[in-house]
């Protein structure tokens, strides 16, 4: 086990990295909440979920619904290290007609389960995956990243309130708990606390985690494994632009794009040469 | 009205418990109205396989386009104001965008609201619909087209929108017509105009021919029950036969089956289109026959229309 988190601290720190030059490398783009989610996608894409690089459309594999689609450089970097495609492709990221657009498109890549990028809507599609399956009496699981932004969106609610109807207990739903959204910090601009005893007054098995503990996170995940008969949610406190010091916590690194000196400076931060 | 119109809830209700005793990936979703759309002998006959979200159609559509990414084949229905409207966005981008599997059927459509009034008489849906890349738009007139609709809609793969009016006729046509996809019917032809209706609006238009013909005015019938992918053939040549061409719908003239016919015959400047519906208008509170009356969808002011636009072609 101390060898797997070891593992996984080096794929996360690698999976930040490469996910930090592709979003650079394609001019800018979504900074903050990419480097937030990291740890979140390389314990789910290097350790949890039962995915299938070789045949991507295996139906034994669980699903991933990114509902925040503007990660998607986080999931193409975790692809494609997990060799669904070369790592070389990232450079299309953002060019126009490639399999790469700023939000995540099943029709365009092998890996992507749904399409996301309209705010709200993901945490529904999940639960549609969750139902067909316990309908069928299957054990794939179904995973869902919520941004906290999207949180003030009506629809989640409505799927949360379903969710809990159906008992879908094959569902884990993580929240990339950064706590700031575009314009400022989420409690100035939409307060969304106290979020433990929301989910849990609308039916979730609700728990907090460090999400930038692999550790932490892994044994959280695992424990949501264990039916309940209700959903689980992971509110993963995590910190916007995690790795890169003069973007961390700062709502107008939501998204941006950088200059030339400050690119090396945050080589050096996230360990390039290592 | 004269002719007998019948509740769609009976059709709908039946031919999906039908549809779901053969084919076990069928699933009904519901957004409470299974009162209006009639699916409680499917819940009756396949509880695992029938959603009911609650007031939640935006959830509706997104758990739809879910169960379709698991290759499921989920029919969602709600009222058609609500799915074009409220939850235009999760089936632009949750279903459309996605080319998931999913069946919209939008009941209670256009006019056929009556006293619910403006705030539930859809306008725009298909209009909405039919600017959405991968949907496909359907708008039956009587019953066994509807069925047929149905049918269809269960055999094909992509997205797909049905617009299902709370009543319609069992049959408007005589035996000998078929719903096919993609295809028009030429109910009869004419020599001075053509009529383009569907939905509800092609009951009203097949009985206004033979006031015509007393009129003097020798006009053909277009029942155009599939607005995307459209047949543009048949406009095409009703263009050139008549030279005038009438579109009738209990919808807005923007966008409907009026902007279609529009847009084909603007192609090639190929016919005068006048366009009757609802002008920049909401919906009443008011009976089904005085809102045909008072949106101009009836026998007189078709006549008036056919002379102004018999006149215009001179």
């Amino acid at each position: 086990m101390e060898n797997k988190i070891t593992d996984l601290k080096n794929i996360a720190r690698q999976l930040r990295l490469n996910t930090f030059k592709a979003i650079t490398n394609a001019g800018g783009g979504h900074y903050g909440g990419s480097l937030s989610v990291i740890e979140i996608i390389a314990v789910l894409y290097f350790d949890i979920m039962r995915i299938n690089p070789k045949n991507p459309d295996d139906d034994a594999r669980d699903r991933f619904v990114l509902s925040k689609g503007h990660a998607g450089p986080v999931l193409y970097t975790a692809l494609a290290m997990r060799g669904y495609f070369p790592l070389d492709d990232l450079k299309y990221l953002d060019k126009p007609l490639s399999s790469f657009p700023k939000h995540v498109d099943r029709l365009k890549l092998k890996g992507i389960d749904a399409s996301t990028g309209s705010l709200g809507q993901g945490l529904s599609i999940a639960c549609g995956m969750a139902i067909s399956l316990k309908q069928q009496k299957k054990d794939n699981l179904v995973y869902v990243v919520l941004g906290d932004g999207e949180l003030d969106s009506g629809q989640t609610w409505e799927a949360a309130m379903a969710a809990s109807k159906y008992g879908l207990d094959n569902i884990i739903a993580i929240i990339d708990r950064n706590q700031v959204q575009i314009d400022g910090s989420t409690e100035e601009i939409m307060p969304i606390e106290p979020l433990k005893d929301k989910w849990t007054a609308f039916g979730w098995r609700a728990s907090e985690v460090d999400g930038h503990d692999v550790a932490a996170l892994h044994s959280e995940i695992i424990n949501a494994q264990k039916k309940s008969g209700k959903p689980n949610i992971i509110i993963a406190k995590t910190i916007k632009g995690c790795g890169i010091s003069f973007m961390e916590g700062k709502w107008q690194w939501h998204s941006g794009t950088i200059d030339g000196s400050q690119y090396k400076s945050c080589l050096l931060e996230l360990g390039e040469g290592e | 009205m004269k002719t007998e119109l019948k509740l769609c809830a009976l059709t709908y209700g039946a031919v999906l418990t039908e549809l779901g005793r053969e084919n076990a990936d069928i699933f009904v979703l519901e957004a409470d109205l299974m009162k209006a759309s009639g699916t409680r002998p499917f819940m009756e006959a396949y509880p695992d396989r029938h959603i009911n979200v609650g007031v939640a159609e935006q959830n509706l559509v997104g758990i739809a386009a879910g169960l379709a990414s698991m290759q499921r084949i989920p029919f969602a229905c709600t009222m058609s104001n609500f799915m074009s409207q409220r939850a235009s966005d999760q089936v632009t981008i949750s279903v459309s965008f996605n080319k998931f599997n999913v069946k919209l059927i939008g009941c209670y459509a256009g006019l056929s609201q009556e006293k619910n009034g403006a705030t539930h008489i859809s306008i725009m849906d298909v209009a909405v619909m039919r600017c959405l890349p991968n949907m496909k738009v359907i708008v039956p007139s009587d019953h066994r087209e509807l069925a047929d609709a149905l049918k269809f809609a269960a055999e094909d793969n992509g997205p797909l929108y049905i617009r299902m009016p709370r009543v319609l006729p069992e049959a408007l046509f005589d035996d000998s017509y078929k719903f096919t996809f993609n295809k028009g019917y030429q109910v009869k032809t004419g020599c001075d105009l053509t009529i383009i209706s569907n939905g509800i609006s092609s009951l009203v238009a097949s009985g206004v021919l033979d006031e015509l013909e007393k009129e003097g005015i020798n006009a053909g019938l277009v029942h155009f029950p599939v607005v995307k992918p459209a047949d543009e053939e048949i406009i095409l040549e009703a263009a050139e036969q008549t030279g005038a061409l009438i579109t009738v719908e209990d919808h807005s003239i923007y966008g409907g089956l009026g902007g279609l016919v529009s847009e084909i015959t603007g192609k090639n400047r190929s016919a005068i289109v006048a366009r009757i519906g609802l002008n920049d208008m909401f919906g009443l509170t008011a009976s089904l026959d005085f809102q045909l009356d008072y949106f101009g969808i009836s026998v007189e002011n078709l006549i008036k229309t056919a002379k102004e636009v018999i006149s215009r072609k001179k």
